[in-house]
C-alpha cells in the first residue's frame, strides 16, 4: 500500500473519530447537568435519600426569621410553585435577600425541614444603580396595576 | 499498515510480560493508596461512600501518571525510538499500539481491581458497575493525553516530575465526568451527560493525541 | 519599507523598545481614567452595593488571562509551522503575564466572592476552569524552563499550548454548560449588555489598560529573551554601542 493511501486512510478515520466526538459533545448539552434541586424537585421526592444535596429558589417574602438563639435562622426557598422549610446556623451572605436568588447545601431531615451547613447567595446578571432597579420596579408595579 | 500496529503491540506486550514488577507494582500503588483513604478519613462508611467513587478515580489517575514515564523514555534512550520514526510507516499507528500495550498493562489491571476497592468503600453494586465502565471509557484517554506528556519531556532532566505537572490539568476533565458519573448515579441522577461527555473526549483524544505525540517525538529526536 | 523585516529579532529589538514605551504612557493614562470612573463616576450597584466595584479589575483580568492564552498559542504555532523565531519568543514573552492575569482574576474573584456569595471559593466550573488555566500556564513555563535548547523547547511547548487551547473555551462557555452558581456573562456579543453605562465604559477602559499593559510588559519580556538568546550574535552589540 501507498504512504499516501495509508495518509488518506488515517486522515479518513481521524475525521470519523471527531465526527462522532462531536455528536456526543452535542449529546452533551442537551442532557442536563444539574447543579441543585428546585423545591418542587425536593418535595416530588425526586432527590436522592439520606444524601447532602443542594436546593435553589428564591427566598419566599416574609419568611426570613431567627430563632430565640439568635443564630439559627430560617427562611422557605420557594420555586412560586412549591415552599421547603431551610434552617441555618451561621452568617448570611450579604446578598441574602427576601425574593432573592439562592442556593442551600445540606440535607432534609425527617420533619421535612432542610438543614443546611451552607448558604450561598445566587445573584442575577444585571448590575446597575439604585435609581435604576427602583424605576424597574415602579414600572413592574404599574403594569401588574393596569393588569 | 494493520501488521506493523500488531508488531508494536506484541513486542510492547511481551516486554511487559517478561518485567511482570512493572505491572505488579503498579496494581499494588493503586491497592494501597486508595487504602490510606479509609485510614486518613475513618471507618464510617456514609463518609466513604461518597469519597469511594472519587478516590478510586483519583487512584486510577496516579497509577496512570506512574507508569507514563516508561512509555517511550526507553526506546528513546536505547536509539529504538528513531528506528519506529524511520520504519516508513505512519508515526500515530504506532504511537497508537504503543499506547494501547501500556494501557493494557497498566489501565486494564487497575479497571478489573477497582470494584475490589469499591467494595472497600461501601459501594452498592450498580455503583461498582458503573464505575468499571466508566474506567473503561476514560482510563485510554487518560493514557492517551499523558502520554502527549510523556513524549514532549523525552530525555529532559526531571521529566516524570514534569509530566505530572503538564499532563494533571488536562487529566480534570476526564476526572470530573468520570467520577462525577458514578456519584450522579449514586444520588439518583441522570448520567446520560457524563457519559456522553467521556464518549466524546475518548473519540477526540484518540483522534487528536496520536498526531501531537508523533510531533513532540519528532521534535526530541531532531 | 519592508514590513516583513521586523520578523527578525535584529530590526524588532529597536522596534520594540519605542513601542514598549508608547503603550506603557497609554497603559498608564488608561488605569488613571478608568480607575476614576471606577471609582468615582460609576454608581453604587442596588445588590451588590461597593463591593461590585472589583469588577473594574476582576473582569479585565480574567478577560486578559484568556485573550493572552489565546496569542501565545498563536505565535506559537506560527513558530511551530513557519520557524520563526521571534513569533516563538513572543508566545514565551507573554506566558509570565498570562499567569499573573490568571491569578489576579482568581485573587480578586475571592475577595469579591466572599462578600456576595458567601464563599471564598466555590468548586464550580468556570473558576475551576480559570484555576486549570493557571496550571498550564504553569506547566508551560516549567517545560520550557527544563528543556536547555531553545529551538526543541519552543517547538515541544509550542505543542502543549496547542493541546490547552482547547481548554479555552472550555471555559468561555461553562457558564452556559454547567448551570452554577457563577452569574451568566454580563456583556455578551449578542444581547445589549445588561450593565450602566458608566459602569460598562469604566470596565471597558480598564479592560483596553490591561491590553496595553500585557503588550508593553511582553514587548520588555522579548527584548530581554532576544538579549539572551542573540547574544553570540554580532548586531546586538553594535547596536547596544549605538542607543
Amino acid at each position: 500500500m501507498k504512504p499516501r493511501y495509508k495518509r488518506l486512510i488515517l486522515v479518513v478515520v481521524a475525521l470519523a473519530l471527531l465526527t462522532l466526538g462531536a455528536t456526543f459533545v452535542l449529546k452533551a448539552f442537551r442532557s442536563n447537568l444539574v447543579f441543585f434541586y428546585t423545591p418542587t424537585e425536593v418535595l416530588a421526592g425526586q432527590v436522592p435519600d439520606g444524601q447532602a444535596f443542594r436546593i435553589g429558589g428564591m427566598v419566599q417574602e416574609g419568611s426570613v426569621g431567627r430563632k430565640e438563639d439568635g443564630v439559627t435562622v430560617r427562611f422557605e426557598v420557594t420555586d412560586t410553585i412549591e415552599n421547603v422549610p431551610v434552617q441555618f446556623i451561621g452568617i448570611l451572605p450579604d446578598l441574602f435577600q427576601e425574593g432573592k436568588g439562592v442556593v442551600a447545601q445540606g440535607r432534609i431531615n425527617a420533619e421535612g425541614i432542610f438543614l443546611a451547613d451552607q448558604v450561598l447567595a445566587k445573584h442575577d446578571e444585571n448590575y446597575m444603580p439604585p435609581e435604576a432597579a427602583e424605576a424597574l420596579e415602579r414600572a413592574r408595579k404599574i403594569k401588574m396595576d393596569k393588569q | 499498515m494493520f501488521s506493523a500496529f500488531l508488531s508494536v503491540l506484541r513486542k510492547e506486550l511481551l516486554l511487559a510480560f517478561r518485567q511482570k514488577t512493572d505491572v505488579v507494582t503498579v496494581l499494588f500503588f493503586f491497592l494501597i493508596v486508595s487504602s490510606l483513604f479509609p485510614l486518613a478519613v475513618g471507618p464510617e462508611l456514609s463518609t466513604l461512600k461518597i469519597i469511594g467513587p472519587g478516590v478510586i478515580w483519583v487512584g486510577a489517575l496516579l497509577c496512570s501518571l506512574l507508569a507514563l514515564h516508561r512509555v517511550f523514555e526507553s526506546d528513546f534512550s536505547d536509539g529504538s525510538l528513531e528506528h519506529l520514526v524511520l520504519s516508513g510507516e505512519p508515526l500515530s499507528i504506532l504511537v497508537i499500539a504503543k499506547i494501547a500495550a501500556h494501557w493494557l498493562v497498566t489501565g486494564l489491571p487497575v479497571v478489573i481491581v477497582a470494584p475490589l476497592i469499591g467494595l472497600q468503600f461501601g459501594l452498592p453494586s450498580t455503583s461498582l458497575i458503573l464505575l468499571v465502565g466508566t474506567l473503561l471509557l476514560g482510563t485510554p484517554v487518560l493514557s492517551l493525553i499523558g502520554s502527549i506528556g510523556a513524549a514532549l519531556t523525552l530525555g529532559v532532566r526531571g521529566g516524570a516530575a514534569l509530566t505530572s505537572i503538564l499532563i494533571l490539568p488536562f487529566y480534570v476533565p476526564v476526572l470530573i465526568f468520570g467520577a462525577g458519573a458514578v456519584v450522579a448515579d449514586l444520588q439518583g441522577l441522570s448520567i446520560d451527560g457524563h457519559i456522553s461527555v467521556l464518549l466524546a473526549s475518548l473519540c477526540i483524544s484518540v483522534a487528536l493525541a496520536p498526531l501531537a505525540i508523533a510531533s513532540a517525538i519528532k521534535i526530541a529526536l531532531e | 519599507m519592508n514590513f516583513w523585516q521586523y520578523s527578525s529579532p535584529q530590526y524588532f529589538y529597536p522596534l520594540a523598545k519605542k513601542m514598549a514605551i508608547i503603550f506603557f504612557v497609554l497603559a498608564c493614562i488608561l488605569t488613571v481614567w478608568g480607575l476614576y470612573i471606577g471609582f468615582f463616576v460609576a454608581p453604587t450597584d442596588f445588590q451588590q452595593g461597593e463591593s461590585y466595584r472589583i469588577i473594574f479589575i476582576h473582569v479585565p483580568a480574567a478577560w486578559m488571562s484568556m485573550i493572552i492564552y489565546l496569542v501565545m498559542s498563536f505565535w506559537a504555532a506560527i513558530g511551530l509551522i513557519m520557524n520563526t523565531r521571534l513569533s516563538s519568543m513572543l508566545a514565551q514573552a507573554l506566558a509570565p503575564t498570562g499567569a499573573l492575569m490568571t491569578f489576579i482574576a482568581l485573587w480578586t474573584g475571592a475577595f469579591w466572592g466572599r462578600p456576595t456569595w458567601g464563599a471564598w471559593w466555590v468548586w464550580d466550573a468556570r473558576l475551576t476552569s480559570e484555576l486549570i488555566l493557571l496550571f498550564l500556564y504553569i506547566g508551560y513555563m516549567a517545560l520550557r524552563a527544563s528543556i536547555e535548547d531553545p529551538r526543541r523547547a519552543d517547538r515541544a511547548s509550542a505543542i502543549l499550548a496547542l493541546v490547552g487551547v482547547v481548554n479555552v473555551p472550555i471555559i468561555y462557555f461553562s457558564v452556559k454548560w454547567w448551570n452554577t452558581l457563577h452569574q451568566g456573562a454580563s456583556v455578551s456579543f449578542t444581547k445589549s449588555p445588561s450593565m450602566a453605562t458608566s459602569m460598562l465604559t469604566g470596565m471597558l477602559v480598564m479592560a483596553l489598560a490591561f491590553w496595553m499593559y500585557s503588550i508593553a510588559v511582553s514587548l520588555v519580556r522579548v527584548r530581554r529573551i532576544i538579549r539572551d538568546r542573540e547574544a553570540n550574535a554580532g548586531w546586538l552589540n553594535e547596536s547596544r554601542g549605538a542607543s
